[in-house]
């Protein structure tokens, strides 16, 4: 057979096998010239993705930094909570895990053995466990049960300063107050656990894990005295309980740098439990009286109006809200009289109980009138025609481009969220009534904080201060001290005006109408407003007192705000007592601290 | 020339050539292959079957079945079979038919018969028989090859069985792999070039054809996904993979990140994370892009430089061969190789679209494996045609 079909292998076969050889030799060079790009240049892409495909991320959370009062006493702290998951794949014994799962966090044992039995990459079986039970359950040593640390916020002072403090929510992220505003220093960073798995999500163990340690956040150093914060807090809700007042806020600042010791707002809501709306109250059935033609819709907004309570019940009034201050505005209009030369003290005066603006009879709140009086005497009377006289004499041109220069048109700067406003008039809107008006504290709105921080200016000499709680904050073991800088305003007025205005209301404390706030052996100025609320109708005040000590070298500054007092309602008459007591208390106990002696 | 090839056949045959450093190629290429295997499924199959060595164990048996084969058939003088080559083809068709009714399915395509406890791809046995079918009717058909009707007779002959894969087995890439053996052959007894010259370029305009219609087809059917457009999905798929990612993109994209995520020197050997699941059968037609990725560029590279040498073995017996009809075979089966394996890297690499191709002598396949032992077993038995001193 073979020998019968020869058959010529030509040179051409020989060729065209080479030349063959040399298209694949072609096609070769193709593919690694591909294979060079993919695992070269394109190496570096792929690899990140193959990366994420293979790994997966655990995150571990940074400790949270705590919040500490002047005097080292840690007012937010974090509580070490577990997590207990099982991971499927790693468990040996399932029954013992179940039994112990069973055993130490009290659950039923088919809740437990539903979760052990399933087939999945990891379950958790329960969270906020407390950290004794996880150490038990990491102590059986039981393999495939994960017990994961976690931080839990926690306040050691329940309500106190409540308002002030803030609360975190459930990714330990500030919700109000200082929580959010100091946000980036408390919260640290978190940490992640890097685990490579297969496609199924089950830990390739030979492969390890790659840990980014958490940086825990940095404590915040407040000016907040707690034992300040707390007597104030009982002073505020007994005034509350007797005077039965819809709230009752007190702040106490240093008025020569703006350090806030406390800042009470009563009622207070507890801010480890901080969801949970107070019972109804006698607040929420003057409200519902007030609203009680409007129960129907009030049904079909259930969640809103809850939204809505929570919020009005962690609101801070004395920073979000603004009221007319009343006559403790007569600090601001003495100084600018006395700064522009409208005024000076010894002027004197005639107080008929009323004074004609315009078409306007404005009663003095003496309606006999306080007769002769000089300037002094009037602001100890707090007599409203002498403030209106001294108002209409500066004009409305100055009396605004002061309220400029006090800082009044600005918000104070304080380092709390959710500062409001000054409700304002426009200048060119400012006529003679406007003007006798705003000269005894009415007509405008500001916020207490804002009041507080201008007298704070007048008496201090001309310094306009930032208020704030937040001193500095400091790292892990003392590392990344930061030192918190606020501005400074200077010569807001002269440092005559200031004195003469020390002057006039120590006289007020010691003679005038803040005498409930005078106590023995202290030299104490102040000056107390009555405020009737909008609209004038209701019949509600706010009674208020500010004051300071010692008169003639203020080191600190208080002020109480009763809003909606039943029966007597004057600020001289119940304000002024409660700032005494606190002053009682704090005046001895700052002296103690040798705080003023800075 | 043709004198001294048949004084040379009657040499007794201990002066002829044996072709060791061939045989060594493809040991080495098999050994590699089993590594590289246990490698690549150890994982899934500890998972699946609890035991890390199933599918080693499967290519173990059947590389020795292979090896027996190529042992004998290296032994019997190659134009015993020429006697056979229209029954080959014949069975073939048969074979290929049987799939039909009796073909198992596995991993969405019908593509294997089981005989007892083997399994057999029809496909395989195709390519051999086409190969010693070509070289036979080559043979006798003399000079008429230079002809156009002895041409296109060549070209013909394959396409019954070419279209039979592609339509029955829904194995494009087989059906590829014979029409090219038979080109090839063709190109290597015909003395000119014009005419494949223009039958390459006609294939490439055709190539270009079908991908420039298939992305007009998708964008003219933006957002219908059934239809016309889902056919030429692949080809999509092939333009843009990650856009694809979880279809038909799905395997390009995961052996993109094994080759890419190798890098020059790769993760070391048995480090590849991507046959933990994340690319399925890694053992299969993806196995390079895992070569890739435990042994990075270098590992690829000298894969490639293995079947290079042995193309040049292939080539250096072809044309030493004693007869053209040893040359043919040689031909044939250099063109098996080297065409599946050229397909391979293309399709791991993403150079072409998505084919299911495996690479010879490393991917995991039994039936595979024998009959390319067997094609192996045929070349050896044109080398032993050779005298030692002609070479």
């Amino acid at each position: 057979m073979m020998e019968e079909k020869p058959q010529p292998h030509m040179t051409y076969h020989r060729s065209k096998t080479v030349a063959v050889m040399f298209l694949f030799l072609f096609l070769f060079a193709v593919l690694m010239g591909r294979m060079v790009y993919l695992m070269v240049f394109r190496s570096e892409y792929y690899t990140m993705r193959a990366k994420e495909l293979h790994e997966r991320e655990r995150s571990i959370k940074a400790a949270r930094g705590r919040i500490i009062d002047a005097n080292g006493r840690i007012l937010a702290d974090n509580r070490t909570v577990c997590t207990i998951s099982v991971i499927h794949s790693q468990i040996e014994d399932a029954e013992e895990v179940i039994a112990v799962l069973c055993r130490e966090l009290g659950l039923s044992d088919e809740y437990v053995r539903k979760r052990v039995e399933k087939y999945s990459s990891i379950e958790k079986i329960k969270s906020n466990v407390d950290k004794s039970v996880g150490d038990a359950i990491r102590a059986c040593d039981l393999p495939g049960v994960k017990v994961d640390e976690d931080y839990r916020r926690y306040y050691p002072c329940g309500s106190l300063g409540s308002k002030v403090l803030g609360f975190t929510g459930g990714d330990n992220q500030g919700i109000i107050g200082l929580e959010v505003v100091y946000e980036d220093y408390l919260k640290g960073q978190n940490g992640t656990i890097l685990t490579v798995t297969d496609a199924k999500g089950v830990e390739v163990d030979a492969e390890g894990e790659e840990r980014v340690e958490p940086v825990a956040g940095r404590d915040l150093y407040i000016s907040m005295d707690m034992n300040i914060q707390s007597y104030a807090t009982q002073l505020a809700l007994q005034t509350l309980e007797t005077k039965e007042a819809d709230s009752v806020s007190i702040i106490v600042m240093n008025p020569n740098n703006g350090e806030l010791l406390a800042m009470v707002n009563v009622p207070e809501f507890d801010l480890n439990d901080p969801y949970t709306l107070p019972e109804p109250d006698r607040a929420a059935e003057a409200a519902e009286t007030a609203d009680g033609a409007e129960t129907g819709q009030e049904q079909e907004t259930e969640d809103a109006s809850e939204q809505d309570r929570l919020n009005a019940m962690w609101r801070n009034g004395c920073i979000n809200d603004t009221y007319e201050p009343g006559s403790t505005f007569k600090i601001v209009t003495a100084a600018a009289g006395l700064e522009s030369g409208a005024v000076s003290v010894t002027d004197t005066f005639h107080c008929p109980g009323y004074i004609m603006v315009e078409d306007r009879r404005i009663r003095c709140h003496k309606i006999a009138g306080h007769g002769a009086e000089d300037f002094v005497q009037a602001t100890m009377n707090s007599c409203n025609p002498v403030f209106i006289t001294v108002g209409l004499r500066i004009g409305a041109e100055r009396f605004y481009s002061y309220f400029e220069r006090f800082g009044l048109l600005k918000k104070t700067g304080i380092d709390l969220p959710g500062e409001a406003g000054t409700i304002m008039h426009r200048l060119e809107d400012i006529g003679p009534v406007e003007l006798a008006t705003m000269s005894f504290g009415q007509s405008f709105q500001i916020t207490p904080i804002q009041l507080m921080v201008t007298a704070a200016s007048i008496v201090n000499g001309g310094v306009r201060v930032t208020p704030h709680f937040g001193i500095r904050a400091v790292g892990t073991g003392g590392a990344d001290e930061e030192a918190f800088c606020y501005p400074v305003q200077e010569n807001i007025v002269s440092a005559q005006t200031s004195e003469t205005m020390r002057y006039i209301l120590e006289k007020v404390v010691s003679e005038g109408g803040g005498k409930n706030g005078a106590i023995e052996g202290y030299r104490i100025g102040g000056k107390t407003a009555t405020s009737q609320t909008l609209p004038r109708s209701s019949g509600r005040y706010i009674a208020s007192f500010l004051a300071f000590a010692p008169a003639d070298d203020p080191q600190i500054m208080a002020m109480a705000i009763i809003n909606n007092p039943q029966g007597s309602y004057y600020g001289g008459q119940i304000a002024a007592p409660v700032v005494r007591q606190l002053f009682e208390n704090i005046l001895p106990y700052l002296e103690n601290m040798d705080y003023n002696k800075k | 020339m043709a004198e001294r090839n048949r004084t040379r056949r009657r040499q007794h045959n201990s002066e002829n050539f044996m072709d060791y450093s061939l045989l060594f190629i493809v040991l080495f290429l098999l050994g590699f292959g089993m590594i590289m295997v246990y490698s690549t499924s150890s994982y899934e199959a500890n998972l699946t079957y609890g035991d890390s060595a199933y599918y080693l164990k499967k290519q173990i048996f059947a590389t020795i079945l292979g090896l027996i084969a190529m042992m004998v058939v290296a032994n019997i003088p190659y134009h015993f079979w020429e006697r056979f080559a229209v029954i080959g083809y014949i069975v073939s068709v048969v074979l290929i038919f049987l799939i039909i009714p009796f073909g198992h399915e596995s991993h969405g395509a019908k593509r294997w018969l089981y005989i007892g406890p083997i399994s057999l791809q029809p496909a395989e046995v195709a390519k051999l028989c086409m190969i010693l079918f070509l070289a036979s009717m080559i043979c006798t058909m003399g000079k008429q090859i230079r002809h156009n009707k002895g041409f296109w007779m060549v070209l013909l002959v394959p396409m019954p069985i070419a279209l039979m894969l592609w339509q029955i087995t829904r194995n494009l890439s087989s059906a590829i792999i014979v029409v090219g053996i038979a080109a090839l052959m063709l190109f290597v007894a015909c003395p000119d070039y014009k005419r494949f010259v223009l039958l390459a370029l006609a294939g490439i305009a055709g190539a270009a054809l079908v991908v420039y219609a298939s992305v007009h087809m998708a964008a003219s059917q933006a957002g219908e996904t059934e239809g016309m457009g889902f056919r030429f999905e692949r080809i999509l798929a092939w333009l843009d993979p990650e856009a694809y990612a979880s279809g038909k993109g799905f395997q390009t994209i995961q052996a993109l990140y094994a080759i890419g995520s190798g890098g020059i020197l790769g993760k070391g050997l048995g480090s590849s994370m991507q046959k933990l699941g994340f690319l399925p059968e890694a053992q299969n037609d993806m196995i390079f892009s895992i070569i890739c990725e435990e042994l990075g560029l270098f590992g690829g590279f000298a894969v490639i430089i293995m079947f290079v040498m042995l193309i040049w073995r292939f080539m250096v017996i072809a044309n030493n061969a004693p007869d053209l009809f040893g040359a043919l075979l040689v031909v044939g089966v250099l063109g098996h190789v080297a065409i599946q394996v050229i397909l391979n890297i293309a399709v791991v690499t993403n150079t072409i679209p998505n084919t299911g191709i495996s690479l010879p002598f490393i991917s995991y396949g039994g039936s595979s494996v024998m009959f390319l032992l067997i094609e192996i077993g045929l070349v050896l038995s044109v080398a032993r045609g050779i005298r030692l001193k002609d070479l």
